[in-house]
């Protein structure tokens, strides 16, 4: 026999459920679930994907984005890779002293070294090893690191280019000024030999002294003196197997931007230059134009990689009026000040938002970035990277975050290591594909008969 | 299916007609509950419709041997079986895949595919299922006369996914009653439900969504102050993550006329280590205590090291219970020693008589709850390093709030208020709720339903003790 006042109950609120439903107070229920006899491999349901409709509306200056882009993750329409190409076609044929030199500027994922890590791992493993490159002399922020060295230091007063900015607008070749006074030290340990290691800091009137030491023996002193503020690099040769380095500030003040580690050649070199909060915006307006470019001309890049946008993804009227201006502008920068590099243009990788409903969705104003990318990439020369469509486009953020073992944090825009492997993959295979079909069209080239009217 | 999701709630209403319709005769009622389990374990995998039952006819059969022998090694060898059987059953889905996985990286091979990965880890399966032969080669229970309510006794579907763990000795008598549901049960059985809807979505999924995720994901990315905070949050949404799958497995039950025991007393309330294990899981760690830390070695020694031990190992074995990692036995021993060391301290100096003040209650509760935040650090985070990066950005010191939102601090502050609501206010909500009109107990349910599509944070995520 039914229990009364229960059943009654039961069926009211099933009747009041199906009322909010037909006048669209309640979402729908799907009761039929109950019968899905599908086996599941884990207890997490999938989570229903869902992009968030088009509903911004857009300018007019550059075309409407296709939900879905398809089509070539790496697009060179202008051969504009031809210079990294090459230098890596050099360090792969071992020239001596062939260095392929990558600088790769990035925000927050980048910051921790996640995907610049793998791609140069890989890019390394079938090309060489010619160091680590760039890294900062401390964290800036909790999150910041590098896989393979381990960086400490205590004393410095720490201005990011994204954060609390140097007043002079002077941040070196990785966008963070460190200003030590007496005592201020560093500890870099490497977890591989190195040969080489290049301080850049500032020289600067009045500029102190900075004491290096690798295992705890002296390997030079750095005078940081000088008639007016200009950008500075001293290199100091590493005793073999030394790995633990100390830099300390013996007599103040010292301002320095960062040190590069370097093997002997050939190889590659792999610069991991990640601000938290790094924006295009940053770069243009806090990166003192002179002295960046020194920094950059300094470095000797083959490639300069770009890979800003995932903090400018969500501000739809700023990616309409500024976003392209201000990327044109920094590329123009670049363009300038490294000529004979290859410029490529790395978009962001999906991000997540809950949307009304409680599902993980793409905003509407990613793919219109990352389409406003692709074509001032062509624009101006560059190359471009789509990391977006690569990973899978709309909705790979609410995959990434059901997928088990998880590849995005909760946060839905930084992946976990996993995730950040995934891209560096990614990344690494576009390149070398790149680089092979680069090298048989040349090689098609030198094989081709002259033509006729040629012909001696 | 999660006991959250309207699939779950369309099976239950399907079951709650079936059940009563029939339930005045005692097989058809008890014939509807077994199908309804096998079905509910069904729609994890088809697998469990060959597993569960030979399990469970194993060990029927085992409880009645184990009732007609008085031969002490035969009996021993009975319920060494059944032991093995049923934590054979545990490790089987639950530690093979790690242990090849690890073998493999040892040996430097590739991984066999171990082909009992299932989604279900059956733990609270085994321990139900031991506590029958176990209390009846302790003689503590008979065996049960019927087959049918044997079965669907051991895998009574609502304590399945994580309880709460229940003696098969304390169900079967309850499906022999004949009583129809009455009035006061049936409210409090929607109210338990709606109750754990709301824990589970309006405020532990809201707090996780929105802070405590996110923080031990990337605690780097975070400043000490919303570590801190996320921390504390995680506390809060343990217990009402756990707490609401327990009103509602508690409340599907009672739907059906049977009783389950309560698994929480208000646990951040305790005023020692040895208290807050009695508010906390309490079907576990009655487990523990009765079926683990009885049964070793060494308890009536005089030799007063062993109940020390045997408290630091029971928790240890409750630890890695939870999933075999480093951070789970931490988490084990911390307790343990916890507990070890509250009994070493309590023979030293005596039972002292609780004080009446209650700036001293306040400051015990404080101390205690801080101890259990401790180890929910180790119990929350991914891995023993991950943890090391929680303490370490704690210790940063450093101070923002950026990344906390006003309506996280409201549903925190709001949690952490109703947690420590007087008892008797819960009492006369339940009440209240129960001794209203058909009509209005179904118009709240609706409009619970309505505020958690509304304000609750997601869609169905899992249960935190799902995975256990």
């Amino acid at each position: 026999m039914l229990p009364k006042k229960s059943s009654l109950a039961i069926v009211t609120f099933g009747v009041l459920i199906l009322l909010l439903q037909l006048t669209k107070f309640a979402r729908p229920f799907a009761p039929d679930a109950a019968l899905d006899f599908r086996p599941r491999s884990s207890p997490v349901p999938e989570e229903p994907i869902r992009a968030r409709s088009q509903g911004a509306s857009f300018g007019n200056k550059i075309v409407s984005v296709p939900r879905n882009p398809t089509g070539p993750n790496l697009i060179d329409q202008r051969d504009s890779l031809k210079a990294f190409y090459q230098a890596l076609w050099r360090t792969e044929a071992r020239q001596p002293g062939a260095v392929t030199r990558i600088l790769h500027y990035g925000d927050s994922p980048v910051t921790a070294d996640s995907i610049t890590a793998d791609a140069r791992a890989l890019l390394q493993e079938h090309f060489g090893d010619a160091g680590h490159g760039f890294v900062l002399i401390a964290k800036p922020w909790a999150w910041y690191g590098h896989r393979g060295v381990d960086v400490r230091g205590s004393g410095w007063h720490i201005e990011a280019a994204s954060q609390s900015r140097a007043r002079d607008g002077l941040h070196g070749l990785g966008g963070v000024s460190f200003q030590g006074g007496t005592g201020a030290s560093s500890q870099l340990v490497l977890h591989e030999d190195h040969a080489r290691m290049e301080v850049k800091y500032l020289r600067q009137p009045g500029g102190g002294s900075l004491a290096v030491e690798a295992d705890s023996s002296p390997i030079g002193k750095l005078e940081t003196d000088g008639p007016e503020k200009q950008p500075a690099f001293q290199m100091f040769d590493l005793p073999v197997g030394a790995r633990d380095i100390q830099l300390t500030v013996e007599r103040g003040p010292v301002r320095i931007f960062g040190v590069s580690f370097e093997k002997d050649g050939p190889g590659v070199i792999y610069n991991s230059l990640g601000l938290n909060g790094g924006q295009v915006q940053m770069a243009l307006r806090f990166f003192e134009k002179v002295q960046w470019a020194a920094e950059l001309q300094h470095e000797q890049p083959d490639l300069v990689v770009v890979n800003y946008g995932t903090n400018e993804s969500l501000y739809a009227d700023y990616i309409e009026r500024y976003y392209p201006g201000e990327l044109r502008e920094l590329l123009r920068r670049i363009q300038t000040a490294v000529p004979k590099a290859s410029v490529l243009v790395m978009s962001p990788m999906d991000r997540g938002e809950r949307n009304s409903s409680g599902q993980i969705a793409t905003p509407a104003t990613l793919p219109r970035l990352v389409e406003i990318q692709r074509q001032i990439a062509a624009e101006t020369g560059c190359a471009f990277f789509n990391t977006f469509q690569a990973m899978g486009g709309e909705g790979t953020m609410a995959r990434w975050y059901a997928s088990q073992p998880r590849l995005v944090s909760a946060d839905f825009m930084h992946p976990l290591p996993a995730g950040a492997k995934k891209v560096g993959v990614l990344l690494d295979q576009a390149l070398e594909s790149g680089f092979r079909q680069f090298k048989a069209r040349q090689e098609r080239l030198a094989e081709q008969p002259p033509a006729k009217g040629q012909e001696q | 299916m999660l006991l959250s999701t309207p699939a779950y709630f369309t099976f239950l209403i399907a079951v709650f007609f079936a059940y009563w319709l029939v339930s005045r005769f005692r097989f058809a009622g008890l014939a509807v509950i077994v199908f309804a389990n096998y079905f509910f374990y069904a729609r994890w995998d088809l697998v469990y419709l060959a597993l569960i039952p030979a399990a469970s006819t194993c060990d029927f059969l085992i409880g009645h041997a184990l009732a007609t022998t008085a031969r002490p090694l035969l009996r021993r060898a009975l319920v060494t079986c059944s032991l093995v059987l049923n934590i054979g059953l545990i490790a089987s889905v639950k530690y093979m895949p790690l242990l090849l996985d690890s073998y493999a990286h040892f040996t430097s091979t590739n991984a066999r595919t171990w082909p009992w990965i299932l989604p279900l880890g059956l733990s609270f399966y085994a321990f139900q299922s031991l506590t029958y032969t176990i209390d009846i080669y302790r003689r503590d229970a008979k065996p049960a006369d019927s087959y049918l309510a044997y079965l669907a006794s051991a895998s009574f579907f609502p304590t399945t996914l994580a309880g709460p763990i229940t003696r098969i000795s304390t169900l079967l008598p309850q499906w022999s009653k004949r009583e129809l549901l009455s009035a006061q049960d049936g409210g409090k059985a929607f109210f338990l439900i709606g109750l754990g809807l709301l824990k589970k979505f309006l405020i532990a999924d809201y707090l996780a969504e929105n802070l405590i995720n996110r923080v031990f994901d990337l605690p780097k990315l975070y400043s000490g102050s919303e570590v801190l905070l996320g921390v504390y949050g995680y506390a809060l949404q343990l217990y009402y993550d756990f707490s609401g799958y327990t009103d509602i497995a508690i409340g599907s039950a009672l739907l059906l006329g049977i009783k389950l025991p309560g698994n929480f007393n208000r646990p951040y309330a305790a005023q020692n280590i040895a208290d807050f294990w009695r508010r906390w899981h309490i079907s576990f760690s009655n487990w523990l205590r009765d079926y683990l830390y009885f049964s070793l070695p060494g308890l009536r020694s005089r030799w007063k090291i062993f109940t020390y031990a045997n408290l630091v190992l029971t928790m240890a074995i409750g630890g890695l219970w939870h999933g075999a990692s480093w951070t789970f036995l931490i988490w084990g021993l911390w307790h343990g020693t916890g507990l070890a060391v509250q009994r070493w301290w309590q023979v030293l100096r005596g039972n002292p008589k609780p004080s009446a003040h209650s700036s001293v209650h306040f400051f015990k509760g404080l101390a205690t709850f801080h101890f259990v935040l401790l180890g929910w650090i180790f119990f929350r985070a991914p891995s023993v390093a991950a943890a090391r990066d929680i303490f370490a950005q704690i210790g940063s010191g450093t101070v923002s709030f950026a990344n906390v939102t006003p309506g996280f601090l409201l549903v925190l502050a709001i949690a952490a208020c109703a947690h420590y609501l007087p008892k008797n206010w819960y009492d006369g909500c339940l009440k209240l709720y129960s001794d209203s009109p058909f009509y209005a107990q179904a118009a709240l349910m609706a409009l619970l339903i309505v505020a958690i599509q509304y304000v609750g944070a997601t869609g169905a995520v899992p249960f935190i003790y799902n995975r256990f």
